[in-house]
């Protein structure tokens, strides 16, 4: 371990040398009464504002951050159930300086509230039961989250019925009934009164030797879904809103965005008949999730145009695939071992499999779980055709069947992945709670019921494992495809009555960590499966969304903060994000070299 | 004033059609769409009341029939067959909601056989023979 560190400061040393816009602070964050603090986040932005850089302060309340870009900085330092401290310095290259910030408590209730997560103010709402909860985590917290600044202002019961009408036609499922009880409970829960928690983070050792860095990307409008990392070592995201690829670069901190060919559908693509976000879904394709290929094209799902596409990342060019039959919104992309492409079409309860080789697709329908379910995956698709005759009308809320019965009536194939051990396929149903696995050779399905509610993107460990998010239960389950058993833990949360959403995970090729979104708080999970211990990384952007992690070389964890809308995050942009676990020790390192020159 | 006497038959019909309609307008309080066959379902059942309109009460549960029989084909074979699947669905669903719905195309069956098989839906529509 010494070795390692001694290795990665003398490369960082080099990189310190050769960067001529580096920059370094050091110092200390204490309370008003000067104690220092553990675990405060010292988040450095550019002045552009188009980068930020964040480290956790150790126990002593020392923090040492080394950033690539100088120039004038504003430096914050934020705690929970304080005020944030900042303060603006300026900065030559390779300039070391010492800025040291005290931490205040809030000048009132208000302050403090209005700086809680969003976790913090949906847990005030007054539901009923556990039950009459769920549907609201499911279909409420996916696209965004509820309890932040833009989605928490006071309104009437009226008021919540019109935002709720105007959800669905984003495709929020609910039944009449369920609208109308949310539209009750929010008006009664989001009153515009403070509300009073203090959160506690549970601040672990492994934080203060961390570091985030964020690029923000795009304008207010911008929606990446996916981040994937190219074989490059670039961030590739998916714009689902604007049918985009963006690429960063992060060693140079630029990015570029690449437009798919245009296809002859009208914007909304197959779901033309439903009122998707004004500004935000201006395409036709919605490309959702990403898989690189061994030929190095990544291949994207394109969830409004029923089309897999590629895209080469040499010379830039897209070629389509549509999706045949009654396919609807490709989901979840992910390649096996042989180089096929497995993905889930969620609507239409398929799975479909593509062969880059001979460009052929074979359509797994999947079992339909009952006979609401059965009439409601054979209806859907039509329903949906239908309603394109009658453009951004919402028609398909008027005939579906889940305005009966709720979200539990669908299917909904979600998540994918591949066993390491034996290249089996397996899926998660999210709305049917089950998962299923495929055999690649008979394409035979078999499914199992799942001990908690909402699995969603499931990802197997180097050992087989599979591992799966449960989104309306604020739980993680690990799954052993040998002995088909399950177990099942609480994610933690910052303060009694909390819930956490768990939209994906992803397990840490060499340490076998599991890293789980917890887009309800603004926090990055990591599970240590040896132990059976959180830890708990608090993100340095209130309002942070994220969806599918992946690993960086470098051993970063990575994702796009992908809140809907981009404006309401704290930053007002979606935005690359990085997580590295040993970020804070390697920039002490970098500094302590730049000294010793 | 019509002095005949109305068939048990057409009686007990033209409840389970008015009984299905409100059974669809409460779906239709649920999603719209669902208002569109408790119209229908409520003129069949108003005209089976009647004993009026023979040709037009059997052509609604005729089409109501053929709709449906097609959306199901169209939906299970429609990929198999290469169908522009979703547009031949999307018309039968339209046509088979605009004549009364799944409710009716399950009372189809027995009113359509008792026309074939029985003289007492036919004869009560048909007062002039009653007269």
């Amino acid at each position: 371990m010494q070795f390692k560190r001694l290795i990665a400061a003398s490369a960082l040393s080099a990189l310190f040398a050769a960067n001529a816009q580096a920059v370094s602070l050091t110092g200390t964050i204490t309370t008003e009464n000067g104690s220092p603090v553990m675990g405060a986040m010292l988040t450095v932005f550019n002045e552009a504002g188009n980068r930020k850089e964040s480290v956790y302060s150790g126990a002593d309340g020392s923090y040492a951050i080394h950033t690539d870009f100088g120039g004038k900085l504003n430096v914050r330092a934020r705690l929970a159930n304080f005020e944030d401290a900042t303060t603006t310095v300026q900065l030559a290259a390779d300039q070391l300086s010492t800025v040291n910030l005290t931490l205040k408590h809030f000048a009132s209730a208000q302050a403090a509230s209005d700086a809680l997560t969003a976790s913090a103010h949906t847990a005030k709402l007054p539901w009923a039961s556990h039950d009459q909860r769920r549907p609201f985590v499911s279909q409420c917290n996916y696209c965004h989250q509820v309890g932040n600044a833009l989605t928490r202002s006071a309104r009437s019961e009226d008021a919540w019925t019109v935002t709720l009408d105007r959800m669905q036609g984003y495709f929020a499922m609910l039944s009449k009934g369920e609208a109308k009880t949310f539209a009750n409970v929010l008006a009664r829960g989001f009153d515009g009164k403070p509300v009073q928690a203090v959160q506690n983070y549970g601040i672990a050792p492994e934080l203060t030797h961390a570091k985030v860095e964020q690029w923000m990307v795009g304008d207010a409008m911008t929606f990446i879904h996916d981040t994937d990392v190219g074989i490059d070592d670039k961030l590739y995201g998916t714009d689902e809103g604007h049918d985009l690829v963006w690429v960063l670069d992060r060693q140079t901190g630029k990015t570029d965005s690449y437009p798919e060919p245009d296809i002859n559908l009208p914007a909304g693509g197959l779901f033309n008949g439903m009122t998707l976000p004004i500004g935000i879904f201006t395409g036709k394709h919605g490309p959702h999730s990403m898989a690189q290929g061994k030929d190095g094209r990544f291949w994207i799902t394109n969830a409004l145009s029923s089309t897999l596409a590629s895209f080469d990342p040499v010379t830039k060019a897209f070629k389509l695939y549509p999706v045949p039959g009654d396919a609807l919104y490709p989901h979840t992309i992910r390649m096996d071992q042989e180089g096929i492409l497995w993905f889930t079409n969620n609507v239409s309860n398929q799975v479909a499999r593509f062969d880059p080789k001979t460009e052929k697709f074979t359509i797994i329908r999947l079992p339909s779980n009952g006979l609401f379910r059965w009439i409601t995956d054979m209806l859907l698709p039509t329903i949906v055709h239908v309603g394109n005759w009658f453009p951004h009308k919402n028609l398909p809320l008027d005939v579906s069947t889940h305005r009966f019965l709720g979200h539990d009536v669908l299917n909904s194939p979600y998540g994918i992945d591949v066993n390491p051990k034996d290249g089996s396929i397996w899926y998660a149903k999210l709305y049917a709670n089950k998962i299923g696995h495929i055999d690649p050779k008979t394409l035979q399905v078999t499914e199992y019921d799942t001990p908690l509610k909402g699995p969603r993107r499931p990802r197997f460990d180097r050992n087989g494992i599979l591992w799966i998010p449960a989104f309306e239960d604020s739980g993680l389950m690990r799954f052993d495809p040998v002995t088909k058993t399950f177990e099942s833990y609480k994610l933690p949360v910052l303060a009694d009555g909390e819930y956490e959403v768990p939209y994906a995970l992803n397990v840490h090729p060499i340490t076998g960590d599991i890293w789980i979104t917890a887009n309800a708080s603004d926090r990055i999970l990591r599970f240590i499966p040896s132990t059976k211990r959180f830890i708990s990384y608090p993100s340095p952007t209130r309002v942070t969304v994220l969806r599918d992690l992946v690993f960086t070389k470098d051993g970063r964890v990575c994702n796009s903060n992908s809140n809907l809308p981009a404006y309401g995050t704290e930053d007002g942009l979606d935005s690359f994000m990085c997580f590295d676990p040993d970020g804070g020790d390697k920039d002490k390192a970098a500094i302590l070299a730049a000294k010793g020159k | 004033m019509n002095d005949r006497i109305r068939p048990v038959s057409a009686t007990v019909c033209a409840v389970l059609l008015a009984v299905s309609a409100i059974v669809m307008i409460y779906m239709g309080t649920y999603a719209s769409a669902y208002y569109a066959p408790a119209v229908c379902l409520l003129w069949e059942a108003v005209l089976l009341w009647r004993g009026a309109a023979r040709k037009l009460f059997e052509r609604v549960l005729q089409l109501n029939q053929l709709t449906g029989i097609i959306l199901i084909l169209t939906l299970w074979l429609g990929d198999t067959l290469h169908l522009p699947k979703l547009d031949i669905a999307g018309v039968m669903l339209i046509g088979n909601m605009a004549s009364g719905g799944p409710l009716m195309a399950v009372l189809a069956i027995p009113l359509l056989a008792s026309f074939h098989f029985s003289k007492t839906l036919p004869d009560w529509f048909q007062p002039t023979a009653h007269a």
